[in-house]
Formats: structure tokens, sequence, C-alpha cells
């Protein structure tokens, strides 16, 4: 098949984003190629710097903005709450729900051995050393609820212990506005077991 | 629940082969080594996900073909589900109900069979991991989400294995194992509480079938083994006494696990006692007392799922008949004739012994070199 070699290149480029396969980045391509050229530009530009300029903050792991993390660095915040998560994107999911205006420490994984990832690669201490040095209350450890999160957060919660601070894992059980019938076994298994007294 | 229909492509000696089943019986007959066995191991492997013969699903395939097809309708009351399993050639299974795509073990528990073949008496005669994996499969067909806490401890174990041969200092290793010590305990656990509770279950089904077929009145006992049980019974079902005792035994074990860099502790490392009378089945039962002994467990099998299920499960007996004295043929039988559950037996011999003590509607099914036909229909329907 004879490509012109530009078009090539776009479609390999394309084709290497997580879940597009040849023939979607062709047609991303072709969009591309159909929009004008300022908006095409855009689109290259915003990749470009958001590259260059975003990065994890230094203390808490979320993304940041040249060194300036919206998180640690916003005054409104409570500075007696820290919420552990396990990935940036969960971040995110939590700020989107805008209950939460604590603190956050993202951990960039989950303890499992078999993967390599131990205390050392979650950078364990300096993040035990975060709370020691801070005037922090509450941890409430927000790692997924898979054997791997439930061991992180096991782990932790007896690293923590001895720092005097209240240790929480974060609820699990029924998504707000389903219907009782149409939970599965184990989702409805834990929210029994975290259930709580009506006051 | 039965099964009216099943299509074969390149399974085992079947090329291409539709067949109608009788809802009550079915006699599959034929001369050694032309696919009686397998006919039922397709049966099966639509209903669980797995043969009960071979771990390996290409195995299964014709082959020439390498890639094969299961295809089934069972009839539920006055509906009817299509199950489809297509393991294709770049080794993948492909799971459809009623043509929606559905994953691998997702529906073990909604089409259930139970199956007898001579191999079952290993379950009696072999180590204990072939129980462990009889009593894992009953407890997920039988308990939602034990598969799922299965997976997870399997998980944790190979986490916790990981740990354990890994070659760093001991205080790191102790201080790495805490989060696996509170996961294996946590989900073993719940593990154990399940299998002992299926199995007393399966025990109340299967004991006054044993003494039904046995002639001199033996009594058969199913118990779970565990150091965290004393003599089959759990030293107490409250979850937490278990806990403190698998912590309490898993410190024990502690150096012995370093040593040798594996988990000493847990229900992989359970096992089920079968026992005849009060002694030990897998060292002094006879070969008949252990075949009627099987019989017995799958019989209770069959109750259990009608019990809890609400449906009778589809019964494969796999060249049964050949292997017990007259007495025990007619016992059996009188058990499948009362039986709603649909029946498919395998026979190397004429059929007519098995229609004269039957009496019943049933179909007749020759196989010939992978080839199935009804030879004549007693449907009286």
């Amino acid at each position: 098949m004879a490509y012109p070699p530009a078009l090539k290149k776009l479609v390999e480029a394309l084709a290497r984003f997580p879940g597009v396969g040849p023939k979607t980045a062709q047609r991303l391509a072709f969009f591309l190629l159909s929009s004008p050229r300022e908006e095409v530009v855009t689109i290259a530009r915003a990749m470009v710097e958001a590259k260059d300029r975003l990065e994890f903050c230094p203390a808490c792991g979320a993304l940041c903005e040249e060194g300036d993390c919206s998180y640690c660095a916003d005054a409104r915040r409570d500075r007696s709450m820290l919420c552990i998560v396990q990935e940036p994107r969960d971040v995110l999911v939590i700020e989107r729900s805008g209950r939460y205006r604590g603190l956050y420490h993202v951990l960039h994984g989950a303890l499992s051995p078999l993967d390599g990832i131990g205390p050392e690669e979650l950078k364990i201490e300096r993040f035990i050393n975060r709370v020691r040095g801070q005037s922090i209350v509450e941890v409430i450890i927000a790692t997924n609820p898979t054997v791997e999160g439930d061991a992180t957060a096991g782990y932790l919660a007896g690293l923590l212990k001895p720092l005097r601070v209240k240790v929480t894992r974060i609820a699990f059980g029924l998504p707000v506005g389903g219907d009782l019938e149409y939970a599965d076994d184990l989702t409805l298994n834990r929210a029994f077991e975290g259930r709580r007294e009506i006051l | 629940m039965f099964l009216s229909q099943l299509s074969l492509r390149n399974f085992r000696n079947y090329r291409n082969q539709e067949i109608c089943f009788n809802p009550d019986f079915n006699i599959i007959y034929g001369v050694n080594g032309q696919g009686k066995t397998n006919l039922l191991e397709s049966i099966y492997y639509l209903s669980v996900n797995k043969s009960f013969r071979t771990n390996r699903d290409i195995d299964l395939a014709n082959a020439e073909g390498s890639e094969f097809l299961i295809k089934g309708i069972f009839n539920k009351g006055s509906f009817s589900d299509q199950l489809e399993v297509n393991y294709t050639q770049n080794g993948q299974l492909q799971l459809k109900v009623n043509n929606c795509k559905t994953d691998r073990y997702a529906n073990i528990s909604n089409y259930p069979v139970v199956i007898f073949s001579p191999d079952d008496l290993l379950l009696i005669k072999e180590g204990p991991s072939i129980r462990r994996k009889f009593i894992n499969l009953e407890a997920s067909r039988l308990v939602t989400s034990y598969l799922k806490k299965l997976k997870d401890y399997q998980r944790v174990l190979s986490q916790r294995n990981y740990i354990l041969k890994d070659k760093i200092g001991f205080h790191r290793k102790i201080e790495l194992l805490k989060p696996w010590d509170q996961a294996l305990v946590f989900l073993g656990t719940e593990i154990i509480i399940n299998r002992v509770s299926v199995l007393e279950s399966l025990k109340i089904e299967a004991t006054p079938f044993f003494d039904q077929m046995s002639s001199s009145h033996e009594t058969l006992s199913l118990d779970y083994l565990s150091n965290l049980t004393i003599a089959g019974e759990l030293c107490d079902i409250n979850t937490d006494v278990i806990r403190e005792k698998f912590f309490e035994l898993l410190l024990d074990k502690r150096e012995e696990e370093l040593r040798r860099g594996l988990t000493l502790q847990g229900p992989h490392l359970d096992e089920i006692k079968i026992s005849i009378n009060g002694s030990d089945a897998r060292r002094y039962a006879s070969q008949g007392q252990m075949r009627t002994a099987v019989l017995a467990i799958k019989m209770g099998e069959v109750k259990l799922f009608k019990k809890l299920c609400g449906h009778s499960p589809l019964i494969l007996l796999d060249d049964v008949f050949s292997e017990f004295d007259e007495v025990r043929q007619e016992n059996l039988i009188s058990f499948l004739k009362d039986e709603p559950g649909q029946c498919f037996v395998t026979t190397a011999n004429r059929p007519d012994h098995i229609m004269s003590l039957l009496r019943k509607r049933h179909a007749i099914i020759k196989i010939d070199r992978g080839q199935a036909s009804h030879e004549r229909d007693r449907a009286d329907h």
C-alpha cells in the first residue's frame, strides 16, 4: 500500500497511544488533516507544553505545573488531613468529587513483591517523614480495594500507628443512587462489614 | 434443567457433530476408544469451563485444527440458554451465553454438572491436593465470591513466597512480610470457613446414600483437616478466634518458612479426610468401598446442588456400571430413577441390562469413531 510518507509517519505516531489501533490512528490522522492548521498547532502545542511543564510534586507526588503544586501550596486546604492514593489520576478523581479538602500523598503504585515493588520503590520512608514533620491528625488510606492495595494499606497503617495519628481506610460499598439488588456479592459483603451506626 | 442440544466442532475426535438429548436419560454406548468419554467431557467443559481429564485446553482440540467449538442449549423451565465455548487458533478461549461474551468460570454455578468416572477413585487414592481441588470446585459453584477469594488468596501466596525466597536481611524480610501475613490470614480464614460449611452440607447428603449402597451398613465420614481444626471440627466458627490461631501458627512456623522459602500455614495445605467406619479410606478401604464412597460423594453433590440452587444438576456417569456388582447397580439405578436431573451414562456393553432396570424414558446414542447417532429413541413424547 502506497501511503504518502508524512501520513504514514503520522499514523504510526498516533498508533502509539494506548487503546489506539491502526484503524483508529488513520481516522485520527484524517481528522487532523481536515482540521484548520491553527487547531492542529494548538493540539500539538498542548501535548508538548503539558510534557514540558508538568511534573510530580516532590512533596506529595501529585501532578503539578513548574514546581507549583496546586494542592500543597493551597492555603485554604485542611493541613491536618492527608489522603494516600496509588496513582496521580486518583487525585483528580477525588478532587472532582469536591468533598475532600485536605492534602494528598501519591504512592505511584502499590506493594507487589512479584513486580519488584517494595517500600523503597514507593518511597514510603519519605512519606512517613512527611507525616512526622507536619501536624497531621488523620491519614485516610484510599489505595485500591485489590490484594495489593489492601496489603499496602495494612503496611502503611502499621507504620503510622506509632506516630499517634488517626489512620482510616476509605469505605467500600454500595454506589450511591444505585439499587441494592444490582450490587455484586463482594461489594455487598464489604458494605456490610463497613456498616455504621446511625447517630 | 436439561441439555437439549449439543454441537461439537474439532473437539477431541469429533469433527462436526450435532446431537439432541433426551431430557431424562441418555445411554451412550459403543466399544472402547470411540469417543464416549469425550462426549461427556464436552458437556462438562461447557458447564465448568475446564476438563476433568486435562488442564491444557489445547489437548481438547482435534490435532489438525488446533481450535474447537462446543455449543449447547440448556432448557430451564420455559426458557433456554445457549452456551458456547470457542477455543481459537491463537490459544484464546471465548465464552458466550446467549451470544453475550462472558468470562471463564463466570457461569459455573448456573448450569451445574456432576461427573462420576473411574478416574474419580483418585479422589480417595491420591494425595491431598486432588481433594483440595475438589472442595475448591464445589465451593466455587456453591458459594458466590469463593472463587474470587481463592484467586486473591493464591495471589497473596505468590507475593508472600516471593518475599520468603528473596535474598534480603532477616529483619527487613519480617518487616515486608507483615502486610502479606495479614492478607493471608484474613483471606485464608474465609476460605476455611466456606470450605468447612460446604463439606458439612455435602457430608449430610452423602452419608445416607453410602449407608444404603454398602451392604454392611458402614458409615462414611468427611472431615476437614487443618491444624486450625481439632478432629475435623473448627475449634470455633468465630472468625476472630480462627484468625488469632492462624496468626499464632504462622509465627510458630516463621523460622521454617524462611529456611524453605515457602508459606507453610494456610488452607492451601489443608486436607479432607474421607473415612469409612472411622478409618482412613485412603489407607484401609478396599477398591469396592472406595468406589462406593466416591459415588456417594458424587450423589451427595447432586442432592446438594438441588437443595442450594433449586434445580438438579446434569449427572454424567462414565463407565460406572461395569465397575459395580449387581446390588450396587440396582441401588444406583433406583437413585437415578428418583432423580429428576438429566442423566448421561456411558457403557461399552449392550445397554439392555441398564434399560431393563431403568424403565424410564430414555434415548440410546451409539458412538462410532467420533460419530454419534440415535439408535432407538424410547422417549414417549
